[in-house]
């Protein structure tokens, strides 16, 4: 069995809600922030210059999918990054590696506080959302699979960051100079159809691409591409992202001298 | 547990740092209920041998055994039966001390309501009850040495590994800590020291090892290791220091 540590890996995923909850003011407000001030600039402001109409619906209720699907990515990718990495920092990730907790409970552990901040702060996205464009969420079992999947891959990848990062500097690196322009470049603001032919293909293999409207497709019912593929690369991505990630705490990559 | 009189096992343990050997075939067993002095000087390889017990280091080869279960494979039963008292002050910096405690017992499969009356005994026995809501940097040094020993206690360890315990206490602390060790000790624990005050050493050790450049110089009981000199005399020579 895979897990037996209950109470071990509820411990430890109590500790990282905790950490997170005991600072809301800048892990829970500031995306609900942002998302107001993308949907004013970008859905009511420019988003009246795009006609989507061809599709049914508004740029506005087409940019919310994307603000929930980065907002996810962000929230999930930054909780578990720098828990571990301060963990690291601070020596104190030896607490977890004394336990009997398994690797795989380890990384379980951790990734159940992204978990539970994603969707908290995805929540508070669509909810802010509904007060601009009320709408009812086309596919809610498909909404709640992306809502759990997107996380999963993005706090595996935190975890990745902090075990590789030497420093802060390191440490937003990777979000900075891959996740977030692969994000933006994903469709969060912009159909497929609006860039250049001859681009589309750069789009097209981004994994963001398949996430962005894998979400979009579950909450508005309309994507850019198939949501049999959006799920196909979803699950695979978080396969590996999940299975890397134990395997270097298996190895102790960073963890043990 | 399995019923093994050999709490620690070690054989042939050798460890590399990059290109240098820290531990080079290292080999000795340390009884059931026995209280081992692990000495040596400043980088001969006492807290590498506790990391590979504790699985806080990898090593290239070697058979570490805690009571019988292999530290790499069984590693989840080894580490329930290891408590670790480290050297540095190596505390979760968000957390007050009791909920830090509480925390750790969790990790260790304890339910909430049992790991909260053994954080509130532990702390109130290391005197450290009123300073239960707060965080560890508010605490002095020698309360921080005895939260150390809080946190390795939590889950009631079968073995208790205490590298330099006392490094930084004054004399005060250093009795109490010795009392509570040798009580410990009394009711069946096992207990790994390592220490640079020979005198601790000498005072509490049953059984003694000495290494020096990742090698083990010196190793028996207490007695067989003095030979009528003192612990001082013998480690000066064992490690060509005298």
């Amino acid at each position: 069995m895979l897990v037996k540590n209950f109470t071990g890996i509820f411990s430890l995923s109590k500790r990282e809600i905790m950490r997170f909850l005991s600072v809301s003011t800048q892990t829970l407000f500031p995306p609900l922030i942002s998302t107001v001030l993308f949907i004013c600039i970008f859905g009511l402001a420019l988003g009246k210059k795009i006609d989507l109409s061809a599709e049914g619906i508004t740029y506005l209720a087409f940019i919310i999918p994307g603000l929930m699907t980065m907002q996810s990515i962000t929230s999930s990718y930054e909780n578990a990054s720098s828990s571990l990495f301060i963990s690291r920092w601070h020596n104190h990730v030896q607490e977890i590696l004394l336990s009997p907790l398994s690797y795989f409970e380890m990384v379980l552990g951790i990734l159940v506080g992204s978990l539970t901040r994603s969707i908290l702060v995805i929540s508070g996205v669509f909810a802010v959302s509904m007060f601009f464009n009320p709408m009812t969420i086309a596919h809610p079992f498909i909404m709640i699979y992306f809502a759990l999947i997107i996380p999963i891959i993005f706090s595996c990848a935190g975890m990745l960051a902090a075990l590789w990062a030497e420093d802060f500097n390191m440490l937003t690196m990777w979000n900075t100079y891959l996740i977030m322009p692969c994000t933006f470049l994903g469709g969060v603001f912009h159909p497929v159809k609006l860039i250049p032919e001859q681009l589309q293909f750069f789009t097209k293999i981004n994994p963001m691409y398949y996430l962005v409207n894998g979400m979009r497709y579950s909450v508005i019912g309309v994507a850019d591409t198939s949501i049999f593929y959006s799920i196909a690369v979803s699950l695979s991505l978080a396969i590996i992202m999940f299975s890397l990630t134990v395997y270097l705490f298996r190895i102790g990559y960073k963890l043990r001298s | 547990m399995r019923n093994s009189d050999i709490a620690i096992s070690i054989n042939n343990l050798i460890k590399f740092y990059g290109k240098f050997q820290a531990l080079n075939n290292v080999s000795f067993n340390v009884k059931r209920g026995d209280f081992f002095g692990f000495l040596g000087p400043n980088g001969a390889g006492e807290t590498t041998t506790i990391n590979v017990l504790t699985g806080l280091c990898n090593y290239q080869s070697g058979d570490i055994k805690i009571f019988g279960y292999d530290v790499t494979k069984e590693y989840r039963k080894t580490r329930a039966l290891i408590g670790l008292c480290a050297q540095e002050f190596n505390f979760d910096p968000f957390l007050s001390i009791q909920r830090m405690l509480v925390y750790q017992a969790g990790y260790f499969g304890i339910q909430k309501k049992e790991a909260e009356k053994r954080a509130d005994e532990l702390l109130d026995r290391f005197q450290l009850s009123e300073k239960r809501n707060t965080k560890y940097r508010a605490l002095s040094g020698g309360m921080k040495k005895r939260l150390l020993l809080c946190r390795a206690l939590i889950h009631d360890p079968e073995i208790l590994i205490l590298d330099e315990p006392t490094a930084g206490c004054d004399l005060e602390l250093r009795f109490m800590i010795w009392d509570y060790l040798t009580k410990l000790n009394k009711e069946g624990k096992t207990i790994f020291l390592t220490t640079h005050y020979m005198e601790e050493a000498e005072k509490l050790c049953k059984n003694l090892g000495i290494i020096n450049k990742g090698e083990i110089v010196h190793i028996g009981n207490k007695q067989e290791v003095l030979k009528d000199k003192s612990l001082q005399d013998v480690f000066l020579e064992a490690t060509n220091a005298g």
